[in-house]
């Protein structure tokens, strides 16, 4: 399993991540802290450190939230207050069932299988300046679009809540046309964490969020407020519930409600998650689609992903099916896809030690449209 | 320089990147086959052979990195010490994806690769392009070639080439796309006389007919050569070409190059570098353009893999355009 590194052990000890760094932030990786009931399901899913997703999971973009490509953030949780008397059959529940993770961490161990598709040339730069801040540079020179230079900046704080994880992180991140991904991530008690989230393009704000998580015993209930407008009277809110029901099982639902001036309207979906002792099985259902994942992990060097998706509003369903091949010993990562969609897509993640550089290399066919793309870059430190 | 470029074998500026014109379907990386040593080896105290007109701008092309697009595989097979096979696949984004076919045959097994080699060299490709060149040995000191090209069932080029070389000189004839029913033809007459043990000096004569005109150009050629250094020009009515090859040390070279058309009434200056670090198995090429491209292209033998890993990236700053390159050679 791939070692994901919280930012903090990060900033003192740089590893080179395999992660698959977008090209706007850094994943940020949480290493869920559990008190030492854990894992009686000694599933792979106990030990995973999520990495942030996008906040709105699938079909539930509403049409006042535009989140441009790229633009990941972390997840977002927060409390639910309209399910009260969950928070009253917490003490009923027996203390082995662990806490299920948060909502958006569901389909993420599979999609952390695929191949991330870059093109052009990248190169980052990471720059610790204490054991609190962390600087880097990313320049990107691309071969379709825009030519950018990024800078972002990374603080974490001192209030320790485990291990791995201090509070506040804050993230910032400018773009040289003036774009600005900002986000704040706090523990305001023991088990309430919350995350403010801003996101312009040039000078206009696109996404601007708060949410809270509230970390039961055994459930997680998150509430999203995402472009909240008083002026104009729109805004959206998104409430995720996650119940663990054994310790291998977690079902629950997520509701979307948006509101414009002219119309309001709600969304809702299920979702049940079901671990192996070396899978993990996910479905999504609700009206705006389907989207199920199947993830396995054969031995300590292949872990396979496949990935269904259905979507009511486009009208099409999608089938992908990726894996990961780790070579430690030769400091390679290697991930590959092929798509019901004709797109077949590949990276290879080198660490080229001693030197605290890393390679990638990357290229993606779409055999249909008769696409090429290649790309590489370099990571120093 | 336009026509007399045309005809050349040296892939120097057709490919040169970021060219309207269509890529020829000729293979990039020249054979030095036929083009004897560099001229600063050869000291047996009679003045050299100057070798052939084609190459005097070699050392400092060779310096500059190859343009290189999308994602290339080359598999390299040798057969048998007379026979080698090769096939290709380039994968790109700007211009189709195209499979090729490569086969060389050496008539005699004495040559290594770096020495004149007669040779029979044919190429295909997967739009069905052809690319034949046939290098014979007549005699001692003449030599024949014959290069046929098409564009997928089209010819585009066909032309015969006679060399001979003298103890300190070489001349050569090339007849290149002769039509007898379009009554055109290309005559192109090379000569180069060493005249001290550094300096050769020569001139090439172009002579094109078509039906409807004819005429003439001619260039004169010079070449100063020292251990270190190379210097040489070309001068005429089409344009100027002078380079300067420097060398550095053992890990770095380094040239510049000139060139100057009547025909497209511009000029360009490129400075380029080529770094070698044997230690790491790696060979770095970089290049700056006045026309405001820079590239570099990394090559890496991945021992013990008989592989070698190639990534280029070249930049057109004032057409804001880049272009990356991936390439594997096995073999």
């Amino acid at each position: 399993m791939i070692d994901r590194c919280f930012y903090q052990y990060f900033l003192v000890h740089r590893p080179t991540s395999h992660s698959s760094s977008s090209v706007v932030l850094r994943e940020f990786n949480f290493r869920l802290h559990r008190p030492l009931q854990i894992t009686t399901m000694g599933s792979v899913l106990a030990a995973s450190s999520p990495s942030p997703a996008p906040p709105t999971p699938g079909g539930a973009a509403g049409p006042g939230l535009t989140v441009p490509p790229g633009f990941g953030m972390p997840p977002v949780s927060s409390i639910i207050p309209q399910t009260g008397d969950a928070s009253g059959q917490q003490q009923e529940t027996e203390s082995s069932l662990p806490n299920p993770g948060a909502f958006d961490e569901c389909h993420r161990k599979c999609k952390e299988v695929f191949p991330m598709q870059m093109e052009g040339v990248r190169l980052v730069v990471n720059k610790g300046l204490s054991n609190y801040f962390q600087v880097n540079h990313t320049v990107l020179l691309s071969s379709v679009g825009d030519s950018s230079y990024r800078f972002g900046a990374t603080y974490v704080g001192s209030k320790q809540m485990g291990p791995a994880e201090s509070f506040p992180v804050m993230v910032g991140d400018m773009d040289n046309s003036g774009s600005l991904n900002a986000q704040i991530i706090h523990q305001l008690a023991n088990r309430i964490r919350s995350k403010v989230a801003f996101q312009t393009q040039q000078q206009k704000f696109v996404n601007w969020q708060a949410d809270a998580e509230f970390k039961g015993d055994d459930f997680t209930a998150t509430i999203t407020l995402g472009n909240p407008d008083v002026l104009s009277g729109s805004g959206i809110v998104v409430t995720h519930y996650l119940q663990s029901i054994t310790p291998a099982l977690a079902l629950g639902g997520e509701l979307v409600y948006h509101r414009r001036p002219a119309e309001e309207g709600a969304v809702m979906s299920l979702v049940g998650r079901y671990t192996g002792s070396n899978y993990i099985a996910t479905l999504t259902l609700g009206s705006a689609g389907a989207h199920a994942s199947y993830y396995h992990k054969a031995n300590d060097q292949l872990q396979v992903g496949v990935e269904f998706e259905a979507s009511a509003r486009m009208q099409d369903t999608s089938v992908s099916f990726g894996y990961q091949l780790d070579v430690p010993k030769a400091n390679l990562q290697f991930k590959g896809s092929v798509d019901s969609n004709w797109i077949v897509g590949a990276t290879l993640e080198k660490k080229l030690l001693p030197l605290p550089l890393s390679l990638v290399l990357c290229s993606f066919l779409n055999h249909r449209k008769n696409k090429f793309q290649c790309g590489f870059g370099v990571t120093i430190g | 320089m336009g026509s007399v470029l045309a005809l050349s074998s040296t892939s120097g500026h057709q490919n040169w990147p970021f060219s309207t014109e269509p890529t020829p379907s000729r293979w990039d990386a020249h054979p030095a086959h036929w083009d004897s040593p560099p001229r600063w080896e050869r000291r047996d105290g009679r003045l050299p052979n100057p070798g052939s007109f084609h190459s005097l701008h070699r050392s400092c092309k060779d310096v500059f990195p190859q343009q290189i697009e999308g994602v290339k595989m080359i598999v390299n097979k040798t057969l048998s010490s007379f026979f080698k096979v090769s096939h290709a696949l380039h994968l790109s984004a700007v211009s189709p994806s195209y499979y090729r076919f490569h086969v060389e045959h050496l008539q005699s097994d004495d040559y290594s690769k770096d020495k004149d080699a007669p040779a029979l060299i044919g190429e295909m490709d997967s739009s069905g392009s052809l690319n034949a060149h046939a290098l014979l040995h007549l005699t001692e000191r003449v030599r024949a070639r014959t290069v046929f090209q098409t564009q997928q069932s089209q010819f585009v080029t066909w032309q015969f080439e006679t060399e001979y070389r003298g103890n300190d000189f070489t001349a050569a004839v090339t007849v290149a796309n002769p039509d007898v029913l379009k009554e055109s033809v290309i005559l192109v007459a090379h000569f180069l006389q060493s005249v001290t043990s550094g300096l050769v000096l020569g001139g090439e004569l172009v002579y094109h007919r078509g039906r409807a005109e004819e005429g003439g150009i001619l260039t004169l050629a010079g070449q100063y050569s020292r251990p270190n250094w190379v210097a040489t020009l070309n001068a005429g009515k089409g344009g100027a070409h002078a380079s300067y090859y420097h060398r550095a040390n053992k890990q770095i070279q380094v040239g510049v190059e000139f060139e100057a058309s009547t025909r497209t009434q511009e000029t360009t200056t490129s400075f380029g570098y080529q770094m070698e670090l044997p230690e790491a198995n790696m060979v770095f090429r970089g290049m700056i353009n006045s026309r405001c491209i820079i590239g570099g292209v990394l090559e890496k033998r991945l021992t013990p893999l008989p592989a070698t890993l190639i990534m280029g990236a070249f930049v057109n700053h004032r057409g804001d355009k880049l272009q990356v390159g991936l390439g594997v050679n096995i073999g």
